[in-house]
């Protein structure tokens, strides 16, 4: 649906990347839409290709061994695939921002923090050192930094665990984008330390109307945050809903597997964990049926000869799977 | 970013260009300037301190004695005439008027007794390492030793006036005139006295000799200039000396066949050996290699078993093939020796060598091989223990590598050869404490007793022992007595024994003096010594 | 700061104290004296000389006096060197070796960074194979064997330079390219391979993130942590390089400290032997002491300075 609002279209991308023994696919054709002011999140586990499709929104894979097979990325109306380098590099820290998993590592050891949001600011947005310092400030208060003049002049390693995240937002923040994305964004971080960082995030989201693409392995912090979910396996979006429909009626089984799989606060303490069982296929030779199909416990023997398209159980709730086929009902 | 990167590498590459496009001159005659390479800094320039042939090297232009050599004869120098008392131990030299300092102050007599007190002071600063070339004169050898009791007024040498020098010797010494031309007997102006550190500066350098120092660039070069003042200013047609400081003989080669030097090779240059070789065998034009008063030779520790016995010594000498070793292994054309004293030194009428019988042993293996068994049977060892020829660094591993393969197939006997640094190789040897050892000898002055006194029992440099009551007395003989036949027959009976009866050493062969010269360089002298005068010299057009 | 450079200080005063007299002890341990000569002197003439240099008096008290003189900064006179100096000698010698080091180390940081900053840039090219092909040979092929070839061929046959001397600005081109052939195979090597890491860490992802160029990501972001290793380098390069000068001198001609540094010892020349082993042992610790203030001063991790607010704070 074309709708004013819709600030990202990512629609049938295709990423493989080149490699001694191969061809590896990492994205295998994922569709899906993200409106102004949502907060989008996409699960799925390592390898599931969830970080690969973010990193190809703002065209950061490096090329080789990386490349586009096919698809279209359309953002804010623009082709971002037929984007020029130099283009991009307008587009980057701009219009789209992105922060990372581990900060510590993610920012520039040898660099102040203040420098570090101020190159974005004199870079896009044409200010004067000055300026830039100011605002700078002003977004390191934002993120809730205390003292932000004296954080403005130290160094990474002079801050904790949670203090670099959210130097890291304020830097991904300080041009006022339109999409924010966070890779596993919390991963690193202490769980009390987590909470604050995504209540801060949900704040900024608010306050800005800041798109939010949220790249997690983790379904307690979808629950906290986010508007609506995907879920990716194997390079492929298995199942996408709002945060209800995910929560509280997976369709697909592998979406239910990692449900049950969640550890729960009201469960016994000698009761055993529900993981799924198997390991993800490998992505240099895909299987060319549905690449769950080994680990499912509702395998049909068409599940392993042709992979099914997404089917939609109501407008905003669709699975990749089956089951779910009218010929093929079971229910 | 590619664009940029190729924008610096062409750069770069342009300005070695415009950098190499200004240099190189590569600089050569025309102008009267004779450009050598001494291979090191000279050590001084004071007479007084005076010990190698570097320093006497740029010596020879700046400074001159009461002679002088001119074509392998002593003449008249800062002395125009001299008078020898009858019993040849008084001289009374007569200085010229006109001889003058660099800075214009006459020469006198005074110069001269003032330089060589000083050069005997005991407590000289430091002390003068030959001032034992000065001990002919009477009480010299007494007042440079301290605590003698020898006063300074003792010492036989006195300026009776402005001009007039009286020299009283110990003993009737033929050579002496041919002595006062050599270093260590050079005047130096009396200004020293105040300025003990005159020689190491040209601003403060005053000379006699027809050059004065221009400039000193330490360990970079040194430039001579002609002096005004200096008496025969008209035979010095050069109007520069410029001596160069290249240790590398491979970068010498290089300088010599772009020009930046005029002379290469000896006394102070080195000619790489393999280049040398290819020279003589190419019979270059440019190359020469004159016989110099220079012996090599194998010292033999004699007071070791079983070196002690002469039968040894002379199966080792006599199983040496010496004509091999100076063609293939020397390769400079120098001569086989079979006595000690070298040809160029002065005999009677004629030189030394050819009135004095050469050959006081003769090559052969098989009488060798004989030798060694009788020798080792005197000393009651079954067999040659193996044993260790040693060397300081440099071409003497090749030679001694040589020797060590013609004495395993000629004797049978396995020789290990060593190089040893220089100064412990010097310290071994003086001590005694080597088996054999490599050794060579130049000569200081004319005559022979400068190659044979060194044997005298107990002698500085008697490096192997040798202890012979008649050779002591023949060379005494030959110290006291002013006729020459006497002394040269003498000095024959002595080498004699030296070499024919007691093989204390082991000679291999006469040095020479291989040099390469630019064709358009004339007037060098070049001395019995191997020493160069270059003070004559002149580029032809 | 203070503290810092005090301590440093003193650390290096300490070391060539040390150093001092161990070398002292050493060098008079050697047999050999600076006396002997082929052809040798008499008794009483090396009496004298003995006596004049004090090597008549027992070793300790050779040793108090040397280092009462030293304290003084008087390194005495040459041995074999006539009226010359220690000092002069050293000062005189130092100012070639020094125009030559300093232009080799500037060469060398200079051409050895671009190399192997072009080498990374294109990892796996051609360019980078060659580069490393050429960093290779550098390393292996001694300095004095590509010195005497390039002399041979560039001064020689083709005329372009001076044989030796360092007389003109043409003549630093052949002597700094033996002698800095090596330090840049080093350091490109060194940049290259400390380049590839840091191209390839995160904060270099977040700065792409970010939306800054790839010229501006290499100069401001990659450069200043990949030249860390370069910066710890230039001690045992200046160390390099100065050895390395022996040679290099000899070969060119060039009125350097190199040829005195082994000279004075097989001369036996002690003062002078003292005077530059000591020398060269202050310029090495200097060279050292100058890398850490820089790589401290590059690395704000390096506690050596105090700014501001510093330490942690809580999350």
């Amino acid at each position: 649906m074309n709708d004013n609002d819709t600030v990202l279209s990512v629609k049938e991308l295709q990423v493989a990347f080149r490699t001694r023994s191969g061809e590896v696919q990492g994205v295998r054709n994922v569709t899906f839409d993200l409106k102004k002011g949502e907060a989008l999140a996409i699960v799925g586990e390592s390898g599931s290709g969830k970080s690969v499709t973010a990193q190809s929104i703002m065209r950061l894979i490096p090329s080789p061994p990386g490349m586009v097979k096919g698809g279209t990325i359309q953002f804010n109306g623009q082709n971002i695939l037929k984007k020029s380098e130099k283009e991009m590099e307008a587009i980057r820290g701009k219009e789209m921002g992105m922060i990372f998993q581990d900060p510590m590592t993610s920012l520039n050891p040898t660099m102040t923090i203040g420098r570090q949001i101020t190159e974005v600011l004199i870079k896009h947005q044409n200010m004067d050192k000055k300026q830039a310092r100011l605002r700078a400030i002003e977004m390191l208060r934002l993120v809730g930094l205390p003292s932000p003049d004296q954080r403005f002049s130290q160094y990474p390693h002079e801050f904790s665990g949670g203090m670099r995240q959210r130097a890291m937002i304020a830097i991904a923040l300080a041009c006022d984008p339109t999409l924010l994305i966070a890779d596993e964004p919390t991963t690193a971080l202490d769980v009390t330390i987590q909470a604050q960082i995504l209540e801060l995030m949900k704040d900024l989201q608010e306050r800005l109307g800041t798109s939010i693409i949220l790249i997690t392995h983790d379904l307690g912090i979808v629950a906290d945050m986010c508007d609506r979910v995907i879920v990716m396996y194997a390079g492929k979006v298995v199942e996408e809903g709002t945060k209800d429909e995910i929560f509280k009626n997976p369709k697909h089984p592998y979406t239910r597997g990692l449900l049950r799989s969640l550890p729960r606060l009201d469960q016994p303490k000698d009761e055993p964990l529900i993981p799924i069982d198997g390991t993800p296929p490998n992505m240099a030779n895909p299987p060319i049926g549905c690449a769950f199909c080994d680990r499912c416990d509702f395998a049909m023997k068409i599940c392993t000869e042709v992979d099914s398209k997404m089917i939609t159980h109501s407008e905003t709730h669709a699975s990749r799977c089956w089951l779910h086929h009218s010929s093929y009902r079971e229910e | 970013m590619k664009v940029k990167l190729t924008f610096l590498l062409a750069a770069v590459v342009a300005m070695v260009a415009v950098l190499s496009a200004c240099g190189s001159d590569g600089g050569s005659g025309g102008d009267q300037t004779f450009r050598m390479n001494l291979t090191a800094e000279p050590p001084t320039l004071d007479p007084a301190l005076i010990q190698d042939q570097v320093s006497s090297t740029v010596m020879t232009g700046l400074f001159e004695g009461l002679t002088r050599n001119e074509k392998g004869e002593t003449v008249a120098g800062m002395a125009e005439k001299w008078d020898i008392s009858d019993d040849g131990k008084k001289y009374t030299f007569h200085i010229r008027k006109d001889a003058k300092w660099s800075n214009g102050d006459p020469v006198t007599a005074h110069d001269f007794e003032y330089s060589w007190k000083r050069t005997l002071d005991p407590v000289m600063s430091p002390p003068a390492p030959y001032a034992y070339q000065l001990y002919y004169i009477k009480n010299a050898e007494k007042y440079n030793t301290p605590d003698s009791g020898v006063k300074v007024e003792e010492v036989g040498v006195k300026a009776l006036d402005d001009s007039r020098l009286e020299v009283e010797l110990e003993n009737p010494t033929p050579y002496f005139l041919n002595l006062t031309s050599f270093y260590t007997y050079f005047p130096v102006h009396k200004s020293v006295k105040e300025n003990p550190k005159w020689a190491a500066e040209a601003s403060s350098f005053v000379s006699n000799g027809p050059f004065k120092l221009e400039s000193w660039q330490h360990n970079d070069s040194i430039d001579l200039v002609p002096s005004e003042n200096y008496y025969l200013k008209d035979e010095i047609k050069l109007q520069k000396v410029h001596f160069v400081m290249i240790e590398d003989p491979n970068t010498e080669a290089n300088m010599y066949e772009t020009g930046e030097i005029d002379w290469s090779g000896l006394p102070t240059g080195n000619i790489p050996t393999e280049q040398l070789a290819k020279f003589l065998a190419d019979k270059n034009p440019e190359l020469s290699a004159p016989a110099t008063a220079s012996t090599y030779y194998y010292v033999v520790n004699n007071t070791k078993k079983p070196f002690n016995n002469v039968k040894v010594r002379k199966a080792l000498a006599m199983s040496i093939d010496r004509k091999a070793l100076v063609e293939k292994v020397v390769k400079g054309g120098q001569t086989p020796a079979y006595a000690y004293v070298p040809p160029g030194i002065r005999g009677t009428d004629k030189d030394f060598r050819e009135e004095v019988d050469g050959n006081l042993f003769k090559e052969d293996a098989v009488e060798a091989k004989k030798l060694l068994a009788e020798g080792l049977a005197e000393e009651g060892m079954t067999a040659m223990p193996v044993f260790e020829v040693s060397f300081n660094e440099g071409l003497h591993k090749q030679v001694a590598e040589a020797i060590a393969d013609m004495w395993n197939k000629n004797l049978g006997i396995t020789v290990k050869t060593q190089t040893v640094e220089w100064k412990v190789f010097l310290q071994n040897r003086t001590s005694l404490a080597y088996d054999i050892a490599r050794s060579g000898w130049g000569a200081d002055y004319n005559d022979g007793m400068t190659f044979l006194d060194m044997w005298l029992t107990g002698g500085g440099n008697n490096d192997v022992g040798f202890k012979n009551a008649e050779f002591d007395k023949l060379i005494k003989e030959a110290s006291t007595t002013s006729d020459q036949k006497t002394r040269v027959d003498a000095m024959a009976k002595a080498e004699k024994i030296l070499i024919q009866d007691n093989m204390a050493i082991i000679p291999l062969y006469y040095y020479t003096s291989p040099h390469l010269v630019k064709p358009h360089v004339k007037g060098i002298e070049m001395d019995y010594k191997g020493d160069i005068d270059y003070t004559r010299a002149y580029m032809e057009e | 700061m203070i503290r810092f450079l005090l301590r440093k200080t003193v650390n290096i005063v300490l070391s060539l104290f040390v150093l001092a007299t161990a070398t002292f002890f050493l060098m008079k341990a050697i047999p050999g004296d600076p006396f002997m000569q082929e052809k040798n002197v008499p008794d009483v003439v090396r009496q004298n000389l003995i006596k004049f240099y004090g090597f008549d008096k027992p070793m300790w008290e050779q040793y108090l006096v040397y280092l009462n003189n030293l304290i003084h900064l008087d390194l005495g006179m040459s041995m074999r060197q006539q009226y010359q100096s220690v000092s002069d000698i050293i000062a005189r010698s130092f100012t070639y070796s020094l125009q030559l080091g300093l232009v080799a180390i500037v060469v060398s940081i200079i051409v050895g960074i671009a190399v192997g900053l072009i080498a990374a840039l294109y990892h796996r090219k051609l360019i980078d194979k060659l580069a490393m092909l050429f960093a290779t040979l550098g390393i292996a092929v001694p300095n004095f064997v590509l010195g005497t070839i390039i002399q041979y061929y560039f001064a020689n046959k083709f005329r372009f330079f001076d044989v030796a001397g360092l007389n003109d600005p043409s003549d630093f081109v052949l002597p700094t390219i033996a002698l800095s052939v090596l330090p840049i195979a080093f350091i490109a090597r060194l940049t290259r391979s400390t380049m590839l890491e840091v191209l390839s860490a995160d904060y270099i992802r977040t700065a792409k993130a970010k939306g800054i160029g790839s010229l501006t990501i290499l100069i401001r972001h990659a450069l200043r942590n990949g030249l860390l290793p370069v910066v710890s380098y230039v001690g045992p390069m200046t160390a390099n390089i100065i050895t390395g000068s022996v040679v290099v001198e000899s070969i060119f001609g060039i009125a350097g400290l190199g040829k005195f540094f082994t000279m004075s010892v097989s001369n036996r020349d002690y003062t002078l032997i003292m005077g530059i082993t000591l020398f060269y042992a202050a310029i090495l610790m200097f060279a050292r002491f100058l890398t850490d203030i820089a790589y401290a001063l590059i690395d704000p991790r390096i506690k050596m300075m105090k700014k501001g607010g510093g330490g942690h704070a809580a999350g």
